[in-house]
């Protein structure tokens, strides 16, 4: 028991916020990396912007709301809100500064340099450019323009979240300079912010042009101020608290509630307000006052503001060359034949493994189901889906063919919410039966279930799988599925859907394991299990791949698990608060974070048990809130062939030694350069193999032959 | 093959399994769903089942319906147990659900109750293996706990006591004392009545097995030992199991068990019933196979629809039982052997006159032999004290209304018959049972006159129909004067329900 304490001391862990952090400089150092062509570089540092919005957002808004409620609670590394805020603060600074020397310093040059010239301030245009940009703001910009003044008549106005601005300060004309009055407006979303201009003769005839949208308006502010001098314009953006804290138990009609929520999500408190380095002192306090921001939550930025119109930038045509060829996801062979989706997973599991393989086959999974006159039910958990989802339009399709079709629909799913809450209507009008979500849990887990009348009885069919029902985001996030047929996980999945559907809980589960009820324990009891083989001098044995590791009580089982010598090698893409290599906690246990074109995603894990070793796929990371406060589900993968898959998968990736950062004992990470070996980047080999899966002539069977109808079938 | 929904309307829960039922394969379970609804505190406390729970209840078997539609079933049986039993508005609320539901729930007794659950037991292919030793049934529920005790593979006596787990923790949480002083209450409140139960009805049987049926040590059992011997263990893991409990809060037994928190208490209670009732009988091994009565519905159906034929003989079991009964009331057993002969005989010649089934004859057959169980109390006050003790005494696999059916038959043996306008005016009785009295009230009548000496004078009979009289040919070389000379009175009833007069011939051997 003494021992056990000892492994919850906090300086055996990593604060979660600063291990984020750590993360998205792991993503900053690809945009930072000359290896990578030009435009990818673009794309991760925008990513690295959008990541940042959304850690304050929501990360540093709730540690705001923490200090606001005086709560003084530690974390898990013995911080409490405000001196995490306070760490923080710097960290961004830092951060910031950075990203903005990447950009300036590496990125811009480069640009220019491959004939993208990008005019930074509206000052340096030349004639001609001027007059073709005052043009375009008189012909397009000037008609959507709101300017709102602020005076002792006119409050300050509503700054919405993440919106660029444009404030001013201005001086009737006439009148004495003491007496500015300050005016906003906002840079409209709904032209693009990046303007192409023509090139200046000149110099650089070959090139594109391009300035932002800002810089436009700035220019012509003067023509907004009519009666005023413009004494100082400046772009500035502000981002709010977006933290959603629901109390679901006082909450009658979830939809009605999370419909407010997000109107309501604009005002949240601002948390970070970016200027222009060198705006105007006296513009910035005024904005500091109005906003009620706090010292240190202003960030001057030596650029332009919200670099996330760098992933509008990669967009732009004509650089092909500077891009990584794209990748298209392959067909999986197992689905090449002419069978019927439910004919081949009959006949044995099937793993899938996206984006390297389309996830075509989880489409027609649900396509087909829809029209097979034998299914009698199709019922499926949905977190995040694309826009124009063929999955939502295939169940809506089901339920009008007759089939009873369950669907819960997670409305809690951050930022997704009004998305969610349209195409769950069409669904409910389509006469799908849907669920809201659970009181008080976030519904995480991803599973379908087809049940299927056949010859000899009722069969189910069900796919799991780590990542969403989402056919955009499966072309971007590597994940993992498994589609089977076997009735002990069927008869789980009937009693997940009867779980979700407010009955009770199954009386045992065969095959899966449950968050929040069940699933931590498992993950204890798998990593105790291991360090009781490991005492017992048999082989202890742990690789666990996931997004985030930040449980407390997994991570200390993990330490014991160590000191007894389990060998465990942890692949951890984002937060992890667990220390590595420290000498009698951690000797035994490796982490590596691999950041990547792809968005690693999947949750593979993999037990030793003794020589008997097995495998599971999650929904769920090591994280309290996964394991405590969402359904998830743990799924084994018991064929050999597949067990066989997923060891290659984790064992390609303990090799890559291209994309993998491996953390150091201090904290920090540190990027595998082994010269020695020979290059190993797991997701190009995983495209690879893929490919060649995909292309085997034995297993595309394009046969081009008409199937004549044999009988009168009924036509869907 | 056929799909199947058992609905089990019981005092805390709402349960449904969907079964598809084949020869081939027999019962498989497709669907197991259960909602939590509390019927029994509103029924035990007030007698009547409020309009909120009516209302979920209804909201829940709508959902059941379209479930059952989702799986295309073809067929459905709903009981309602202990707590829609004891509503005083019994039929209301079930005409109520039916209007709203379009489900017709059936009111089981206890013993037909406990019956299901003990054919669920039977369908099982270890059950005829087990009770190979000595063998108790332990029953428990909410409110009552079962125990049935086997003499080889037939049932030969099964008791009611109130001792079901939720009553018990009832009874704990009213005490006001502290949790460490349950195990010893709780000996207490459970010992005196077990004790009794050995006295009166184990005496030196050797029971070496017990078959649990509950809801929370079968979960348990059945789990921990997946992999093993199919969920049976030895008496030892149940105490190991009590002591795991007994060192945890309920927080962390929930945990470790995987097991809801408020069901800790009742895991407890339920694991200190059978450590109890197994130390008492000096059992060794425990059996949970975890069956539901959803399983004994489908049992039932599939043996009814003739899908599937059970090895074991179930109307044995109800035979046995009642024979036990005339045992410990100090019948005779030769009378009754006689007089179940005579009858058969009867009732089997004049299938179509009465145009009864075989659960009829098992009626009759049971109302033969526990005929003169009364007179153990009172030989002059036969009847009623018969019809009494039958009223009393749980026959498993009989319902309420079968039950009466044996008690007035064996009453109104003794007694003149009281025609509908009194036996129908209790309301106990529908036309359908009172003409089921009737008949069968006959045949016992003429049975009993036959042999009026007791001295089995009339065990070799022949019975044949002829026009309108019935001639019971008796092959005995005794004289049979009394026995003729007093049937003329017992003729007159049957001749009355039956249009047909039983004549005596007597033919004296060869």
């Amino acid at each position: 028991m003494a021992e056990k304490k000892d492994f919850q001391n906090a300086r055996l862990y990593t604060n979660r916020e600063k291990s984020w952090l750590l993360f998205n400089k792991r993503v900053l150092s690809e945009a930072r990396d000359a290896h990578l062509p030009l435009f990818e570089r673009l794309k991760f540092l925008s990513i690295t912007a959008s990541n940042l919005d959304e850690f304050f957002m929501v990360r540093i808004g709730s540690l705001v709301d923490m200090v606001h409620a005086k709560y003084d609670g530690r974390d898990i590394a013995g911080l409490t809100p405000k001196e995490q805020l306070l760490q923080l603060g710097t960290d961004t600074h830092d951060f910031m500064a950075l990203q903005y020397s990447t950009y300036n310093r590496m990125l811009l040059p480069l640009l220019g340099q491959n004939g993208l010239v990008f005019v930074e301030h509206h000052e340096k245009l030349a004639k001609a450019q001027a007059k073709f940009v005052d043009a375009y703001f008189e012909d397009h910009v000037y008609p959507v323009l709101t300017p709102m003044a602020v005076d002792s008549s006119r409050p300050f106005p509503l700054i919405r979240n993440k919106t660029l601005n444009i404030g001013a300060l201005l001086n009737k004309k006439g009148k004495k300079r003491e007496e500015t009055e300050f005016a906003t407006v906002q840079v409209p979303g709904v032209l693009p912010r990046i303007v192409r201009i023509p090139s200046d003769k000149e110099t650089q005839e070959q090139a594109i042009t391009v300035i932002l949208l800002e810089e436009i308006i700035e220019r012509n502010i003067s023509k907004l101020f009519l009666n005023y001098d413009v004494l100082c314009a400046h772009p500035f953006r502000i981002t709010r608290n977006a933290d959603l804290a629901i109390d679901e138990d006082e909450v009658e009609d979830l939809l009605l509630e999370i419909e407010k929520q997000i109107k309501k999500r604009r005002w949240g408190h601002a948390v970070r307000l970016e200027v222009e380095k060198g705006a105007d002192k006296k513009m910035v306090r005024l904005l500091e006052k109005e906003l009620e921001l706090e010292e240190g939550d202003a960030f001057y930025v030596d650029g332009p503001l919200d670099l996330t119109f760098l992933m509008k930038m990669y967009g732009l045509e004509g650089f092909e060359h500077l891009k990584t060829p794209k990748y298209t996801p392959q067909p999986v062979p197992e689905f090449s034949g002419e069978e019927t989706v439910f004919e081949r997973i009959g006949k044995g599991d099937i793993l899938l493994h996206h984006p390297y393989q389309t996830f075509e086959p989880v489409v027609e999974f649900i396509r087909q189901a829809s029209r097979d006159p034998d299914v009698l039910a199709i019922k499926q958990t949905l977190y995040r889906v694309s826009g124009n989802s063929p999955i939502i339009a295939a169940l809506a399709q089901a339920a009008e063919n007759g089939k009873q079709v369950t669907v819960l629909v997670e409305l809690k799913a951050r930022f997704d919410e009004e998305n969610n809450i349209v195409w769950a209507r069409k669904l409910e009008q389509a006469g799908c039966h849907v669920i809201y979500g659970l009181v008080g849990l976030k519904t995480h887990s991803k599973i379908t279930l087809v049940v299927r009348r056949e010859e000899d009885g009722i069969r189910r069919y069900v796919h799991l799988g780590t990542g969403n029902y989402n056919d955009a985001t499966a072309k971007l996030y590597t994940d993992v599925g498994l589609m089977t047929a076997n009735e002990a996980i069927g008869e789980d999945a009937t009693a997940v859907f009867n779980m979700l559907s407010g009955y009770s809980e199954p009386r045992s589960w065969n095959k899966l394991s449950l968050a929040p009820l069940w699933l931590k324990e498992r993950f204890l009891h798998l990593i105790e299990r291991e360090k009781k083989n490991a005492q017992k001098g048999k082989n202890g044995r742990i690789i666990a791949k996931m997004n985030s590791l930040c449980d407390q009580d997994i991570i200390v089982a993990l330490y014991e698990a160590s000191c007894a010598g389990v060998k465990i090698d942890l692949i951890v893409r984002g937060i992890c608060c667990l220390r590595a290599g420290v000498t009698d906690v951690s000797e035994h246990i490796t982490v590596r974070s691999i950041v990547g074109n792809f968005l690693e995603h999947a949750r593979i894990f993999y037990f030793e048990n003794g020589g008997k070793p097995e495998y599971y796929c999650a929904s769920a990371d090591w994280m309290p809130r996964n394991l405590e406060r969402r359904v998830e589900i743990l799924f084994p993968v018991e064929d050999p062939a597949l067990q066989e898959k997923l060891k290659h998968i984790l064992t390609v990736q303990l090799q890559d030694n291209q994309k993998a950062h491996i953390l150091q004992p201090d904290g920090s990470y540190e990027k595998v350069k082994k010269r020695s070996e020979a290059p190993c980047c797991s997701q190009e080999e995983f495209c690879r193999e893929a490919q060649e899966a995909g292309q085997d002539p034995k297993k595309a069977q394009d046969t081009r032959v008409f199937l004549p109808k044999t009988h009168l079938g009924m036509e869907i | 093959m056929k799909t199947f929904a058992a609905i089990d309307v019981g005092s805390y829960e709402l349960a449904m399994k969907i079964f598809e039922i084949s020869q081939k394969s027999g019962l498989r379970e497709i669907d197991h769903i259960r909602h939590r609804i509390d019927l029994g505190t509103d029924t035990f406390a007030t007698g009547k089942i409020s309009y909120d729970r009516v209302d979920e209840l209804c909201g829940v078997l709508r959902d059941y319906g379209e479930i059952m539609k989702s799986y295309r079933v073809e067929d459905y049986t709903a009981y309602g147990t202990s707590a829609i039993r004891e509503t005083d508005n019994t039929m209301i609320v079930l005409d109520q659900i039916a209007q709203r539901t379009g489900i017709h729930i059936e009111v089981l007794s206890n013993s037909e109750q406990r019956f299901l659950n003990y054919k669920a037991i039977a369908s099982k292919g270890r059950f005829n293996k087990v009770v190979e030793k000595g063998t108790a049934i332990v029953d428990i529920g909410g409110g009552s706990i079962q125990i049935s005790l086997f003499d080889k593979d037939t049932l030969v006596t099964t008791q009611n006591m109130r001792l079901g787990v939720l009553r018990l923790q009832d009874t704990l949480g009213s005490l006001n004392i502290s949790p460490r002083q349950y195990e010893v209450i709780l000996d207490e409140m459970v010992d005196s009545q077990i004790q009794l139960f050995k006295k009166l009805y184990l005496k030196d049987r050797q029971i070496e097995n017990i078959i649990v049926v509950d809801d929370y040590i079968s979960a348990i059992v059945g789990r921990n030992v997946t992999g093993l011997e199919e969920s049976s263990v030895e008496m030892a893991t149940v105490e190991r199991l009590l002591e795991r409990i007994r060192a945890k809060s309920t927080q962390q037994a929930a945990k470790a068990l995987d097991m809801p928190e408020e069901n800790i208490p009742l895991l407890y209670i339920s694991g200190m019933l059978i450590h109890r009732i197994a130390k008492m009988m000096e059992a060794s091994m425990i059996w949970a196979p975890g069956v539901t009565l959803c399983d004994g519905m489908a049992y039932e159906y599939a043996e009814r629809h003739k899908i599937i034929k059970g090895e074991h003989d179930f109307e044995q079991d109800i035979i046995a039982c009642a024979q036990n009964i005339s045992k410990r009331y100090m019948g005779s057993k030769r009378r009754g052997e006689t007089l179940e002969k005579i009858a058969m005989t009867i009732f089997e010649s004049m299938k179509k006159v009465h145009g009864l089934g075989k659960r009829e004859r098992l009626l009759l057959r049971i109302a033969t032999l526990l005929h003169d169980c009364g007179k153990y109390i009172s030989l002059v006050n036969l009847g009623e004290c018969s019809y009494n003790i039958i009223m009393s005494t749980e026959i498993i696999g009989l319902s309420h209304i079968e039950r009466e059916i044996v008690a007035n038959v064996v009453k109104y043996n003794h007694m003149d018959f009281d025609y509908w306008e009194v036996m129908g005016s209790n309301g106990a009785i529908d036309r359908e049972a009172y003409l089921t009295i009737a008949k069968l009230t006959a045949i016992l009548k003429v049975a009993n006159g036959l042999d009026r000496s007791h001295k089995q004078k009339c065990r070799d009979i022949r019975v044949a129909q002829k026009d309108d009289e019935l001639v019971i040919t008796v092959n005995t070389p005794e004289d049979i004067t009394l026995e003729k000379g007093l049937f003329d009175k017992r003729a007159d009833f049957f001749k009355e329900v039956y249009s047909i007069r039983p004549v005596i011939r007597q033919k004296k051997g060869i």
